[in-house]
């Protein structure tokens, strides 16, 4: 990735992390991540006791009929996955601090974005890319190597914030697209609905999806000293209020929306992160893919 | 105490207008803030104070620049700064007494050194001018200081006016003398060329009659021949020398009567050339055409145009107490303008720090 994308000590920091998926597919080619299939050609590893969570067709039934006990085959076969980066690219994204301007939402994203396609690269997984904005879908196919991750630096410096997020009929062009069991990255501040519908969709279509949420640090802090002119980027609506005295409120009800979102994550099985702007890009990236995060799919 | 030279110039204070209104906190209300979330805002309405200013610290910068720029052009000085306490001084040799306590006790000396460094007696040896010094004090001192001078009973090395101070003084009388300007006994020494002139038998005599034992004071180099003045007599007159010349040498530059007959004529000039003097006698070595040159008195007066006596300079001191009457000199005022520029930088720099460094909230 473009060397201005990754903070060289985020860089450093990458080397503990590696992409995981849920449920790894066995169809294209070899890569790094498990596949527990028993094809043709597959190369035995070893025998292992069953534990829960495994497969009921990876256990060796012959092995069962003579000793009693349930086995799984394991095989040295891994499989490669496709990482797919969903962008948001709606107006919102381009809201940035007035402490670090310069710093938006959408420059985080592609820090973010450029992280795991980093990851990727060194897995030797395919990525993807896809910006999402009414003012049109930017596509980037599936792709892996060196190049691909040329023509992700390009299309990523290229996106920029404008418009709202597309309706789902919009997205029509994703399904084809993002194969079951892809890994799905989905960046955003996810305060449209729609951008939560998407993702609730992907992932009842069996596509593991990541949510990475990314909010400002005034969302979090809403340290306005005095009065201001809010003013909603994608609606237009404004709001002429005094910093102090809303803030209370403010916090609890963002909080409480903040809450509703996370619940409704989890309650469709989507794993999620948040970046605050004043953070260092890998917390989101650590909390997904670290070695304790890992593990709970290892 | 302060005061201004040019108070109009305080009307630029009106200038201060201008960052209270760069502070005023409505700019941030007329620039939309992006907030994405508005949707979880709610509107409240907002508190009555209006009137209130961001960064109030830069502000207090800017509004203190401009009154010192305002000051600054109002032309700020100190007046009366000036030490008020009586002042005692005294000619140092004298006995003045113990030191009095309240008051600032000096020595009649350059520059007024204090009572409690010592000094040079005058009673041992010439002092410089004693008038010229009381007059330089008075000057210096504001109106009405109280002074009293301490002199001995005979005083030495004054001047020919009494001193007219713009103050009564206290001028108290000690015993003691100042010793008399020691003037060194003139010993000319007289450089003549050798020759036939008839003029030179009268500069001749008049050498002989001025020479004294031991080691001449001053040497004077006599010089007849017409013409330009020769180029190493030129040169030694340059260095510091004495000539001594008949009418018919010329030399470029203005030379000016200084010694006239009986009739007011003049009998010779002196010029100025480079550190040394160029005497030159106005007619020819010949008593038809000077007669002084027959006169007993002819080497006295040569003398006295060559080296002049020194004027009389002892007194008693009773005699010669100085009289009130002039005008009160003007005490000079501090100017403050240069420390307030000092200021004024400082104050800009810090403002400009203030205003550029990197974490501000808004950018008036």
């Amino acid at each position: 990735m473009s060397p201005d994308l990754i903070p060289p000590a985020v860089r450093n920091r990458l080397a503990g992390l590696r992409l995981t998926a849920r449920r790894a597919v066995d169809l294209h080619g070899l890569g790094l991540h498990h596949s527990r299939s028993r094809g043709a050609g597959l190369e035995f590893a070893q025998y292992r006791a069953y534990e829960r969570g495994d497969e009921p067709r990876a256990i060796d039934w012959k092995l069962y009929a003579r000793s009693d006990r349930f086995f799984v085959r394991e095989s040295e076969r891994e499989s490669p996955l496709a990482l797919w980066l969903l962008i948001d690219a709606s107006a919102s994204m381009a809201q940035e601090d007035e402490a670090n301007p310069g710093w938006s939402r959408l420059a985080a994203a592609r820090g973010l974005a450029a992280c795991m396609a980093e990851l990727a690269l060194r897995q030797g997984d395919r990525f993807g890319l896809v910006g999402l904005s009414t003012g049109g879908l930017r596509l980037l196919d599936a792709g892996g190597g060196a190049r691909q991750r040329d023509r992700l630096a390009l299309d990523l410096n290229a996106l920029s914030a404008a418009g709202a997020f597309p309706a789902l009929t919009q997205l029509t062009p994703l399904w084809d697209r993002i194969g079951a069991h892809d890994l799905v990255v989905m960046i955003s501040d996810f305060f449209d609905a729609q951008a939560m519908d998407l993702a609730a969709r992907l992932a009842g279509a069996r596509r593991e999806v990541l949510a990475i949420e990314v909010l400002t640090v005034s969302e979090r802090d809403f340290a306005y000293p005095g009065g201001h002119r809010f003013r909603d980027p994608e609606t237009g609506a404004e709001l002429l209020g005094d910093g102090p005295a809303l803030r209370a409120e403010f916090l609890a009800r963002f909080g409480t929306a903040r809450a509703a979102r996370h619940a409704r994550f989890d309650s469709i099985g989507i794993r999620h992160a948040a970046l605050v702007l004043d953070e260092q890009l890998d917390v989101p990236l650590r909390a997904l893919f670290g070695a304790r995060a890992a593990g709970e799919y290892g | 105490m302060v005061a201004l030279l040019f108070p109009a110039a305080l009307a630029a204070l009106l200038a201060l207008a201008v960052p209270l209104l760069i502070h005023l906190a409505r700019r941030s209300e007329a620039r939309p803030t992006d907030f994405a979330a508005l949707e979880w805002l709610r509107e409240k309405p907002r508190p009555k104070s209006r009137l209130r200013f961001d960064d109030l610290l830069l502000l207090a910068l800017r509004l203190l620049l401009i009154t010192g720029l305002a000051l600054w052009l109002a032309r700020p000085v100190l007046t009366e700064s000036a030490d008020r306490t009586p002042v005692v001084t005294a000619v140092p040799g004298v006995d003045a007494g113990p030191p009095a306590a309240p008051k600032r006790n000096i020595w009649l000396a350059p520059g007024f050194p204090p009572g409690d460094e010592p000094q040079p007696s005058c009673l041992a040896q010439a002092c410089p001018p004693l008038f010229s010094l009381i007059r330089q004090l008075d000057a210096e001192l504001p109106p009405d200081v109280p002074l009293t001078l301490i002199v001995p009973e005979r005083l030495a090395g004054l001047d020919a006016e009494r001193p007219r101070l713009s103050r009564a003084v206290t001028w108290k009388i000690v015993p003691g003398a100042m010793p008399a300007s020691a003037a060194p006994p003139l010993r000319l020494h007289f450089i003549l060329p050798a020759g036939s002139d008839p003029g030179l038998r009268y500069l001749r005599a008049a050498a002989s009659a001025l020479q004294s034992p031991g080691t001449p004071t001053q040497t004077i180099i006599v010089h007849i021949a017409a013409g330009p003045l020769p180029a190493h007599l030129r040169a030694a007159v340059t260095e510091g020398a004495t000539v001594l010349a008949a009418p018919g040498v010329t030399a470029a530059g203005v030379a000016t009567p200084i010694w006239h007959d009986t009739d007011g004529q003049p009998l010779a000039t002196m010029q100025r050339i480079g550190r040394g003097y160029l005497y030159r006698f106005t007619r020819r070595l010949d008593p038809a055409a000077m007669p002084i040159l027959l006169d007993p008195d002819f080497p006295r007066q040569l003398a006295a145009m060559l080296a002049p006596p020194p004027p009389p300079g002892r007194a008693m001191a009773r005699d010669v107490a100085p009289i009130t009457g002039a005008p009160p000199w003007p005490v000079p005022a501090r100017d403050l303008q240069p420390w307030l520029a000092l200021a004024i930088a400082a104050l800009f720099a810090a403002e400009r720090w203030l205003a550029t460094r990197r974490r501000r909230a808004v950018s008036p």
